[in-house]
């Protein structure tokens, strides 16, 4: 580069010189630089011309060959153009790649403005929703899905479920949607088509309560014949044995049975448990009159009411969650053991916690517990003659009052399960009193 | 400038207000559609307790109407809107109305179907009224889409349909008719049916009213008392005029 400079340099002078030259022999000197000066001037002016021009007409022409300073330049612009051009087609190519893998995706997908504003979608995201291009783009999308239960998920800011509903357009479909935020207030919204979950999931709630159900009528004729078969003295006392294991295992099946509908019956019945105020107090001490006078149970059963306040919800529900903690709790805790019942509130919460020292239970188990049929120790549940299904029950119901199950325990010690239920739950005292409960 | 500033400050204010009271006309109409298809859902699958819920649920619509209907008075006392966005608040206005009576018939449809779910239930499981239903919830959420997205083409062919709810209306009348001639054990019900479908044509009616005020916001045309083929055509040159 350098070299060409000097060059450059050296083509100057020789002209300037050759002018000098001219105006030495032939006449006045300053002319005839004048006049080498101008030449040269000209000459750089028409190269300038030139480069500009193809500049200018890049695309239909090629680049002029003028060499020199001016050849580097030109060639300079060529491989900037080059480097360019090629990034450019790049970046267009992977644009491309992105567009067409969105648009493939099994999944909807509509990137929302931090107004909640439409701002892309993909074609799948279009059928399911019944959204136009472009027409909707820049719309608000809760003006368009107009679902009240999706505009409440859209304006709340608990986004880690998704929300399941039916579109307005295609009315047997189940569409489950989730909002993902992303950097700088955006969101995307993806549009999931479960349908066929759904339809399965209800086949299987259809078939448990009818299986159930239909199972419930034999089940009662063989224990009433067994009940019969029981008091018959005209038997060979040998049968007394089997008799009354056939009538333990009978009760044992009813009592599943009772609990597969009563689990069925909380997962079909939608949405939120009712309102109905339930004075939790009152029925935490009848449940604990009833374990006092029942037969098998640990010297200790204590109950500490550190509230009075009561719950809005479903009474029932809720009595049949805190039964079976402390039917549990009483199972697995030997005749030596203590199992204390705990009722509390705070500005959070209520709280109800069944404190039990029994066996415990070891901590890979903890997190399935609330699982159908899930068993810690198979053959020794089944001999205290549980149906497998109380916790399922007693998260459902908890579920449905908004709230959830915590479990401690050491293995050995005994465990502690503690019920939360949220605070616009509490029945207050103050609401109590003014109603004369 | 500080003046400018101030206009264009007024004036952004103005565009939110605006939009928010359409984003409530919208979430109203959501609402109205959800308790549109509950009560026929409660009709067709015989469920009174869903049927009850629709009828005790339209206090909330009432109550959205009064709360638009006062948003709309605070905008035209504050700001006097002239123009495109005067015939905006006055489309709002008349479009809660009929909202407003779509939840009415609505609340209608679910508590005669409460009752319908104690009677006994015909062989058609009600297949004509259940379609005459969905063509009527299909109407009125494309006419809530053409208001959400300014669509007078949209609002025009769906205030088309209008004729087809018609036409379904009448031979649904015709059958129950019918019915009742031949087995007068039915009677009861058919009065009950023909409520409801009398009901649902109604509110075919609101949702093409509905129609009519999008074409009204959009184009300032009051259409109400003219022939749809003769609007369509219009609006049909309207475009072809924005487009050129």
């Amino acid at each position: 580069m350098a070299a060409m400079w000097t060059f450059a340099l050296v083509r100057l002078a020789s002209i300037l010189l050759l002018g000098l030259c001219l105006g030495l022999l032939i006449g006045p000197i300053s002319p005839w630089i004048l006049a080498a000066a101008c030449l040269y001037l000209g000459w750089q002016l028409l190269n300038l011309y030139r480069l500009d021009r193809w500049l200018r007409m890049r695309s239909q022409m090629d680049p002029p060959d003028l060499g020199g300073i001016w050849g580097d330049i030109v060639a300079q612009v060529v491989r900037l153009h080059r480097r360019k051009q090629f990034h450019k087609q790049r970046l267009v190519q992977l644009f491309r790649e992105l567009r067409r893998s969105t648009a493939a995706l099994p999944d909807g997908v509509i990137i929302l403005s931090t107004q909640r504003e439409i701002v892309w979608f993909n074609r799948q995201a279009a059928r399911l929703l019944g959204l136009k291009r472009p027409i909707d783009v820049g719309l608000r999308i809760d003006n368009l899905i107009r679902s009240p239960e999706f505009v409440l998920y859209l304006h709340g800011d608990d986004f880690a479920m998704p929300l399941v509903i039916r579109p307005p357009v295609q009315l047997d479909l189940y569409l489950a949607l989730q909002v993902v935020p992303y950097g700088g207030g955006q969101s995307l919204l993806l549009v999931r088509d479960v349908t066929r979950q759904m339809r399965l999931e209800s086949m299987r709630k259809d078939f448990v309560a009818n299986a159930s159900h239909e199972l419930r009528t034999p089940l009662t004729v063989i224990s009433g014949y067994l009940d019969t078969l029981a008091d018959d003295s005209s038997i060979d006392p040998a049968w007394f044995g089997p008799i009354k294991d056939m009538r333990a295992q009978a009760q044992r099946m009813n009592a599943i049975i009772a609990d597969l509908l009563e689990l069925s019956r909380l997962e079909s019945t939608d949405g939120e448990a009712p309102r109905d105020a339930v004075d939790v107090p009152s029925m935490l001490e009848r449940l604990h009159r009833d374990a006092l006078v029942s037969a098998e149970r640990p010297r200790q059963v204590q109950l500490d009411l550190e509230s009075t306040e009561g719950l809005f919800g479903a009474g029932h529900e809720l009595e049949s969650a805190f039964t079976n903690l402390l039917v549990n709790g009483m199972k697995y805790t030997p005749a030596e053991g203590t199992v204390r019942m705990r009722w509390w509130t705070d500005a959070d919460g209520a709280y109800f916690s069944v404190i039990d020292s029994g066996i415990g239970i070891p901590a890979e188990h903890i997190p399935r517990l609330t699982e159908r049929f899930y068993r810690v120790d198979a053959g020794r549940s089944r001999g205290q003659g549980g149906s497998g299904l109380g916790l399922a029950i007693v998260k459902h119901a908890l579920q449905r009052h908004g709230g959830w199950l915590d479990v401690h325990s050491v293995e050995g010690q005994g465990s502690t399960f503690t019920c939360h239920f949220p605070s616009q739950r509490i029945w207050k005292e103050a609401v109590r009193a003014a109603v004369g409960a | 400038m500080e003046t400018a500033d101030l206009t264009h400050h007024i004036s952004r204010r103005f565009n939110e207000d605006l939009e928010k009271v359409r984003n409530q006309v919208l979430q109203m109409g959501g609402f109205v559609e959800q308790q549109l298809h509950k009560a026929i859902t409660a009709l067709i699958e015989g469920d009174s307790r869903l049927g009850e819920s629709v009828a005790t649920d339209d206090y909330k619509v009432n109550g959205m109407e009064v709360s638009i209907d006062e948003e709309c008075s605070r905008i035209l006392a504050i700001r006097s809107p002239a123009a495109g966005d005067l015939r905006v608040i006055v489309a709002i206005i008349k479009t809660i109305t009929d909202l407003e009576r779509i939840g009415d018939e609505g609340e209608k449809i679910g508590y005669i179907a409460s009752r319908l779910a104690t009677m006994e239930r015909p062989a058609d499981k009600y297949r004509e009224v259940k379609h005459l239903g969905r063509q009527v919830a299909q109407m009125v959420h494309d006419a809530l889409d053409a208001f959400a997205r300014m669509d007078s083409q949209a609002a025009v062919k769906t205030a088309q349909q209008d004729k087809m709810v018609d036409e379904e209306y009448e031979s649904i009348h015709r059958q129950c008719i019918t019915f009742m001639m031949e087995d007068p054990r039915t009677i009861r019900r058919a009065l009950e049916i023909m409520w409801i479908v009398r009901a649902l044509e109604r509110i075919g009616d609101h949702a093409k009213n509905i129609c009519e005020y999008v074409i009204y916001m959009v184009h300032g045309k009051d259409i109400r008392h003219t022939s749809l083929e003769d609007v369509a055509r219009q609006i049909e040159a309207a475009h072809a005029l924005a487009r050129r």
